[in-house]
């Protein structure tokens, strides 16, 4: 047929004509739904910065949306301070398992790594009792936690998070909203202040000063007086 | 209330509010005067009603275009074009002119200020006065020129001047390729249009348009595009090509000069520009069917057929008529337009009212009113088909025209576009000879079947 001059044009003519009365392609979304696969979250990828650090900043939305829980995430916090950890407690070992980590090429815990120091949880038991351990008065607990242990030791958060069965993480993220909630010991001046040390040399010096010019060595603080 | 809404309520108060006091002041004081003046058929009073309704048609019939391309390309392409305003998104065209009219009206540095302000005018004024000689049905034409044809061209050739002025005074160089471009290819196509259509002249004797139509009655076959069906094709490319349509349209070759003469047009300018491509295609629409495809005249001659059956089959078939004397009712009439909305309305929601009781009475009643207005619409309509050769003739006319705007879109989804070696190649190696060559013969056979 090709030989007849104009047959492409009445193909290609031909061609569209059936198109138009072809079902359309569109997607008529937002009005109707996306094929989409129910669990189905989008492609998970841990994504670098033009520094080349990790550009996750342990927000915990991934492992909170991943429907069969197989996100294991851990960090640092954005202070770089704690190790932060997704999940009930006592899940950790399940994910953490050592030979699941070893397979997966992980790094493998420590088994004698020791997360936090151990703490006194009687006072903060007391706490939680007085709010019927009752997870919506976090922000209640946390701030009598800290007026109690002056600060907010990892200890006591896990502790909340273990009587009150809200996330470690939830109350992590809580706890580093309020400027006011802090995670070390505020910094006392309990320490000697400069200069402390050579004045016990020269009161030592004064005592052997004073002994030898006949002074007794209880008047020895009244240095400047005498001088 | 939304934004339509907004838009909605006062139109809504100009149509119930100010349309019948309108109406009722102009039956009242002007109407036996407005009627003589339009029954005595005085040439000014004619002129005038004509540029007023062509210039009133061509905006919504270059709307309507607009819309079809958007729509059927998208159907050939597999998608659904526009659907956000209004169902099928039908305002989208309207919605296009509006975003025209607030842009802001910019002319460039160093453009010639007053041929560029007036290029669009004349590219406009040019295609809407193309529409005076056009028949739109029996007696529906502007003036009906003896030289109509010959009118047809010269204005239809002072297009290009319009387009290369706007090309020239844009200061652009991609403008003016775009302008030369357009008068080499407008020009070269001018030349097959013209001689195509001379043939039709030595065939219908008159280069009156409006003679043609009625040289064309009849059945389908007295149609002229089966006496010059070579005519009717080269008519058609040249016309693809004046109206600079796909794959004819390297003036406006996006890929190649951006938009040609109309690149550094913004705002209503443009608009003007794009108005009048679009009433372009539905002249040469027009033009086609008024000249090959039988202008206003039904593709089935219903009286002779009936004279037919009448003679040879021993039918006693009568033309339909429709005698109605509404002013013969009397205070009759002001009841029946009262009372029966009222009745039919009540009528034709009683159904919904009954059938789906999970319907709210308003529901039934808006829908009951719509199903009237169109019953009313419908009955009005065929009894003016009927009764009026002018109805059905601008019926017949209209749905022709656009089913070759149709065809015009439906080439702009399939065909690319033509390279500018192949386009003059091709008007000057194919298409002249070819219009000679008709001419040639249609001479040819016109004196041999008189000295038969």
């Amino acid at each position: 047929m090709s030989f007849i001059p104009g047959m492409g044009i009445v193909r290609g003519m031909g061609l569209t004509l059936r198109r138009f009365f072809e079902p359309k392609a569109t997607i008529m979304w937002p009005e109707a739904p996306a094929d989409i696969a129910p669990k189905y979250r989008g492609r998970l990828q841990l994504l670098y910065d033009e520094y080349g650090t990790l550009k996750c900043e342990t927000c915990f939305q991934c492992a909170q949306a991943c429907p069969i829980e197989c996100i294991d995430m851990g960090g640092m916090d954005t202070k770089g301070r704690f190790h932060v950890h997704w999940g009930p407690p006592e899940t950790y070992g399940e994910r953490r398992e050592e030979s699941a980590t070893r397979r997966s090429g992980r790094p493998v815990a420590d088994p004698a790594h020791v997360r936090f120091d151990p703490l006194d949880t009687a006072a903060l038991d007391a706490i939680l009792e007085r709010h019927d351990y009752d997870p919506k008065a976090m922000l209640a607990i946390l701030e009598e936690t800290q007026a109690e242990y002056g600060y907010l030791p990892v200890g006591a958060l896990k502790h909340i998070s273990r009587i009150t069965g809200a996330w470690y993480a939830m109350i992590y993220g809580t706890a580093t909203y309020y400027r006011h909630l802090r995670f070390e010991p505020p910094t006392v001046t309990t320490a000697p202040p400069a200069g402390e040390a050579h004045r016990a040399a020269e009161a030592a010096f004064r005592d052997a000063l004073g002994a030898s010019l006949g002074y007794g060595a209880s008047d020895t603080g009244h240095v400047g007086a005498a001088s | 209330m939304t934004l339509l809404g907004r838009i909605l309520v006062p139109l809504l108060f100009l149509v119930i509010v100010v349309g019948p006091v309108l109406t009722v002041l102009i039956a009242l004081f002007i109407g036996p005067w407005l009627v003589d003046l339009l029954a005595a058929n005085i040439d000014i009073v004619r002129f005038v009603v004509a540029v007023t309704g062509v210039l009133l048609f061509s905006i919504p019939a270059a709307f309507i275009i607009i819309y079809m391309e958007l729509k059927v390309i998208a159907f050939m392409n597999l998608r659904r074009g526009p659907n956000r305003i209004l169902p099928a998104g039908a305002a989208m065209s309207v919605v296009h002119g509006l975003k025209v009219l607030t842009k802001e009206d910019f002319t460039p540095t160093g453009a010639d200020r007053l041929v560029f302000t007036w290029a669009p005018v004349v590219v406009f004024l040019t295609a809407v006065m193309t529409f005076m000689v056009i028949p739109f049905g029996p007696g529906l034409v502007g003036q009906d020129l003896n030289v109509g044809l010959l009118y047809l061209f010269a204005v239809g050739g002072m297009t290009v001047v319009g387009l290369l002025a706007a090309g020239w005074a844009s200061f652009n160089k991609y403008s003016l390729l775009g302008g030369l471009r357009s008068a080499a290819q407008v020009v070269s196509y001018e030349i097959p249009l013209t001689l195509s259509v001379v043939g039709l002249i030595l065939l219908a004797g008159t280069m009156s348009v409006y003679q043609l139509g009625l040289q064309q009655s009849g059945w389908f076959w007295d149609w002229f595009v089966f006496r010059q069906p070579m005519g009717a094709l080269i008519f058609f490319i040249a016309a693809t090509a004046e109206a600079n349509r796909t794959p004819f349209d390297l003036t406006e070759a996006d890929s190649e000069i951006v938009a040609g003469f109309a690149t550094e047009y913004s705002g209503m300018r443009f608009g003007f520009l794009f108005f009048a491509e679009y009433v372009n295609v539905f002249i040469v629409s027009a033009l086609i069917t008024t000249f090959y495809f039988g202008a206003w005249n039904a593709p089935v001659d219903v009286n002779g057929l009936m004279a037919w059956l009448n003679a040879n089959v021993g039918t006693s078939l009568q033309p339909l008529t429709v005698a109605l004397d509404p002013g013969s009712l009397g205070v009759g009439l002001l009841i029946l337009l009262i009372a029966v909305p009222v009745a039919l309305t009540l009528l034709f929601a009683a159904p919904f009212y009954l059938i789906r009781t999970s319907k709210p009475a308003w529901q039934a009643l808006l829908l009951g009113f719509v199903a009237f207005n169109l019953l009313a619409g419908g009955a009005l309509f065929l009894i003016a088909y009927i009764g009026l050769d002018w109805v059905a003739g601008l019926l017949w006319f209209m749905a022709k025209a656009f089913a070759f705007v149709f065809v015009f879109v439906w080439m702009r989804g399939t065909l690319p576009r033509v390279r500018i070696d192949q386009l003059m190649g091709f008007a000057w190696k194919w298409l002249l000879p070819a219009s000679l060559l008709n001419l040639f013969a249609t001479a040819a056979a016109i004196i041999v079947v008189k000295s038969l």
